[in-house]
């Protein structure tokens, strides 16, 4: 062990020798100061996305300091590659989709046909080429926002001109972070239950169910105090939620009916109930299919002004997935889930309760899912409409799996996809390129990510045994 | 060793015993129900009448006394399901008590009213059609060992084909036959990933479908749109001379629009395939003991692929139903979910395609009885509210889970399914 590890051990030994109010007040205190200073915090975070070179080169600056002292560069080049290594498969397949989806922008188009047609097939290319660069400009400024006009920005700011061009120039990342919201929640529920061995496509269904709940509660209580209200909201969508998905975990484990087929069922169950209760009982004005809007007391609170939509849900999402990683590798349910996942025979073997594991894990998968809806309805729409669901459950298989159903891996994921959302948008209004797009691109990141074989042929790579260990849904129907 | 998911803590010995028991239970309360119909839903002297286009009034019923009669003899059979002696016909009673319910319902919703009989069975076939051929696909693909949940997938990207290709050559039969061959090739892509690769096949199957979704809208706004392709019109329906004139039979069956011809053909062909020819043999075969399949010489990955990949262009069919049967141009999403209840009615029908075909049909038969309550409104006893007609179309999810919990009997999936199979 070198000094410096066992400097870091002592250190968190010194914290763990503190008696437990001393920790949890000065946790308390940390987080009131984040809390306090959160809109800096979230000014600098943005930026800090939009000039995420820079970023990174202070990090490998950060990583040549470290190394200093532990052993210099074969140090730092171990650590880089393990870090390369690991991420390798995911950023080539992500990296293959964005070509192919470069190909297919390219080739639709048009007028690049008829220009091909009239023989002229080098100009047809070229205009090929152009349409692509100025659909992955605009994709990238939606998303990242544009390096130049941030800095630009900066120095206006420090010119005493404020911080309002700052909040325009940042209006990318800020894009992407809110698109990441509801990501990150649905990307969690899917990992969740990935890791108690259950396949839940239900998530959308979920995220209906508690956007519905989180919304009702939302315009029912006037008066009531936000810091009353919006618990009470976000809470009530997360149980109504999590007892939607619970029922397939009843079912599992009562019945042994397949997961799988109960969620797909459900899913369809809540899409009818939510045509009939939005377009019903519900409906504010009529023809509209929508209901009334939440009371501001249960607003999720926006961090700053127009046009940054930045609001809480992105740090709930945060604490959404801290919670689940301690739950699924600090915890001992988290331990059952786990080792349930693995192998439901030895896990009964081991005396652990199956059933009840199911059922817990469904509940929390749909509670996180839940959360998404809620995310939503609080933070951006204030309603919910008929047509509600935008495909976050669906997308959310492809954030578990490229994830790796690592919490931690899910943020990443889903920020990369809340990224190419707001990108896409932008590209449809810059460049006339439909948003689907980024649905092709993401599942064709699925396809590359679940046989990694295609990407290794694609780039050559050396065969990686330590990813061979992946859990297996297919345990056939039913039965 | 078995793989498939045994029921947690459920002693065997009296499983039967209470399922019986379930089932009585739920024809009572449904007998009940219909007598409580009878009683307080209708007015003394109301007739229920069905009719036919050409021959005009085919029945007509007293209403309330009918729905006495089908009540009681509902709670009747409840009974005799529960005698032993009785074993033997037990899925007859089952049916009959099930015919009658559906037909109680329809009497009561008719009340002082008219049906067009020929109509509602009509609509209901067309209704069973593209569930029908999404089922088969379904059928062919799991009997041989690979779970298929893209055929929403697979007849989203056929639907989009038959316009494209429709439009293309100015030719609707193009487009079907286009429709088909696209629903085969997103097939193959399935049978690729989850043969060759090994891919979870549950994955592969979500994959197909999100990659539908995305793929058919992106192209439809960039090509079809632009171009001005993306109405072609409808196909036309078919007429068999002589046998269409046969009075209710004959608009059933022999005046229809080629897909419910295809639906209608493929579902005998499919069935005598499946159970009756040597090549249905293995592909089970393949399905239920790989290994064993294997070991007398079949092509385990080649059966596969076949079957995977013929499922792939009956959905494609499937597909062409929405877009140029029922709308004649291409909608985004179009299929909505239909490829999940075709699903449904594979599971329903217990993965045998005359079993999907009846399932298919009850769930078009909730489907024609939704759009006419739509219509006909009717008001419940009692609690004097209609019956929102989005419960009724949530019967088809609803049955599939009952069925797949084993409530009321259970279907049996093929014993291998969803495990790839290498060769030792």
């Amino acid at each position: 062990m070198t000094e410096q590890q066992g400097l870091e051990n002592s250190f968190k030994n010194r914290i763990a020798a503190w008696p437990l109010w001393a920790r949890l007040t000065s946790l308390a205190a940390l987080v009131g100061i984040a809390v306090l200073s959160s809109k800096w915090l979230i000014l600098f975070l943005l930026i800090a996305l939009g000039l995420w070179p820079i970023m990174v080169l202070l990090g490998l600056g950060v990583l040549v300091l470290m190394s200093k002292s532990r052993g210099g560069w074969p140090w730092m080049k171990d650590w880089l590659k393990a870090r390369l290594r690991q991420l390798a498969v995911p950023a080539l397949s992500v990296l293959a989709a964005l070509v192919i989806g470069g190909l297919l922008i390219m080739f639709t188009d048009q007028v690049v046909y008829q220009t091909i047609g009239e023989g002229q097939i080098g100009k047809g290319i070229g205009m090929g080429f152009a349409n692509l660069g100025r659909a992955y400009v605009a994709l990238y400024q939606g998303a990242l926002g544009s390096p130049i006009r941030i800095v630009s920005a900066i120095f206006q700011a420090i010119g005493g001109e404020g911080i309002k061009p700052i909040l325009g120039a940042v209006r990318g990342p800020s894009d992407s972070l809110v698109q990441s919201v509801p990501y990150i929640f649905a990307g969690l529920a899917v990992a969740l239950g990935f890791r108690a061995g259950l396949f839940n496509i239900g998530a959308e269904g979920q995220i209906g169910v508690g956007w519905l709940a989180a919304v009702i509660i939302g315009f029912s209580f006037p008066g009531l105090p936000g810091f009353i209200h919006l618990p009470l909201a976000v809470l009530a969508g997360a149980l109504a939620a999590g007892l939607w998905g619970s029922l397939a975990g009843i079912l599992k484990a009562k019945t042994g009916a397949h997961e799988v087929i109960t969620t797909i069922m459900l899913n369809y169950i809540s899409f009818r109930l939510s045509e009939w209760v939005l377009c019903g009982p519900l409906e504010d004005v009529q023809g509209t299919c929508r209901t009334k809007e939440i009371l501001s007391s249960a607003y999720l609170p926006k961090f700053l002004e127009h046009p940054v939509t930045m609001h809480w849900g992105f740090m709930v999402a945060v604490a959404a997935a801290a919670a689940t990683g301690w739950l699924l590798f600090k915890t001992t349910w988290g331990y059952e889930m786990r080792t349930v996942g693995t192998n439901p025979d030895a896990a009964r073997y081991g005396g652990m309760n199956v059933a009840k594991t199911y059922v817990l894990a469904m509940l929390l998968s749909g509670a996180l899912a839940g959360l998404a809806g809620v995310s939503q309805g609080l933070g951006i729409t204030h309603n919910i409409a008929l047509g509600f669901s935008a495909g976050y459950g669906f997308d959310a298989i492809a954030l578990a799996l490229l994830g790796k159903s690592n919490p931690v891996g899910v943020v990443g994921a889903s920020i990369l996809f809340g990224a190419l959302r707001a990108g896409a948008a932008r590209m449809q209004s810059l460049a006339g390129i439909p948003t689907e797009i980024v649905q092709i691109v993401q599942s064709l990141v699925i396809v590359f990510i679940a046989a990694p074989a295609i990407i290794r042929g694609i780039y050559r790579l050396k065969d990686d045994d330590s990813e061979s260990g992946q859990t297996v849904f297919s345990r056939g129907w039913g039965s | 060793m078995s793989v498939q998911a045994q029921p947690i803590d459920t002693p065997k010995t009296t499983e039967i015993n209470r399922k019986d028991l379930i089932i009585a239970l739920l024809f009572l309360i449904a007998g009940g129900l219909i007598l409580v119909l009878g009683g307080f839903g209708t007015q003394t002297g109301e007739r229920s009448i069905f009719t036919d286009n050409i021959l005009g009034e085919l029945f007509s019923f007293a209403s309330r006394s009918t729905l006495y009669t089908a009540g009681s003899v509902c709670i009747l059979i409840a009974g005799l399901r529960l005698i032993r002696a009785l074993d033997s016909i037990k899925s007859l009673l089952t049916w009959g008590a099930v015919f009658l319910l559906l037909f109680g319902f329809l009497v009561w919703i008719t009340s002082g009213t008219r049906l067009n009989i020929t109509g509602m069975i009509q609509s209901m076939l067309t209704a069973a059609t593209p569930l029908t051929l999404g089922a088969l696909a379904g059928i062919l693909c799991e009997r041989a060992g690979i779970i298929n949940i893209a055929i929403e997938g697979m007849m989203l990207s056929g639907a989009f084909a038959a316009v494209a290709f429709a439009g293309v050559f100015d030719n609707l039969w193009m487009g079907l036959l286009a429709a088909s061959l696209v629903g085969g090739a997103m097939a193959a892509v399935h049978a690729v990933l989850s043969i060759k690769y090994k891919v979870d096949q549950i994955i592969s199957g979500t994959v197909i479908n999100i990659l539908a979704a995305g793929a058919t809208r992106f192209l439809n706004l960039r090509l079809l749109e632009p171009a001005g392709l993306s109405s072609p019109g409808q196909l036309s329906a078919i007429r068999i001379p002589l046998l269409a004139d046969i009075p209710i039979v004959g608009p059933i069956f022999f005046e229809n629009s080629p897909t419910v011809f295809a639906m209608l053909i493929l579902v005998v062909i499919i069935n005598y395939v499946v159970f009756f020819t040597p090549w249905g043999l293995r592909m089970r075969a393949c399905g239920e003991h790989p290994r064993a399949a294997d070991t007398v010489g079949v092509h385990v990955n080649l059966t596969r692929y076949v079957s995977v990949i013929v499922g792939g262009l009956i959905a494609g069919i499937g597909g062409a139903y929405f877009s140029l049967d029922v709308v004649g141009a291409f909608e985004d999403n179009m299929t909505r979910g239909q490829g999940f209840v075709a699903l449904a009615a594979m599971i329903f029908g217990n993965w045998s395609p005359i079993g999907a075909f009846m399932a298919a049909l009850l769930f078009g038969f909730a489907d024609a009885i939704q759009v006419k309550m739509q219509i006909l409104h009717p008001v419940l006893p009692f609690l004097n509210v209609f019956i929102p007609h989005e419960f009724l179309q949530t019967a088809p999810y609803i049955l599939t889970i009952v069925v797949v919990a084993g409530v009321v009997g259970r279907s049996r999936p093929p014993a291998e399914e969803g495990k790839p199979y290498e060769k030792q």
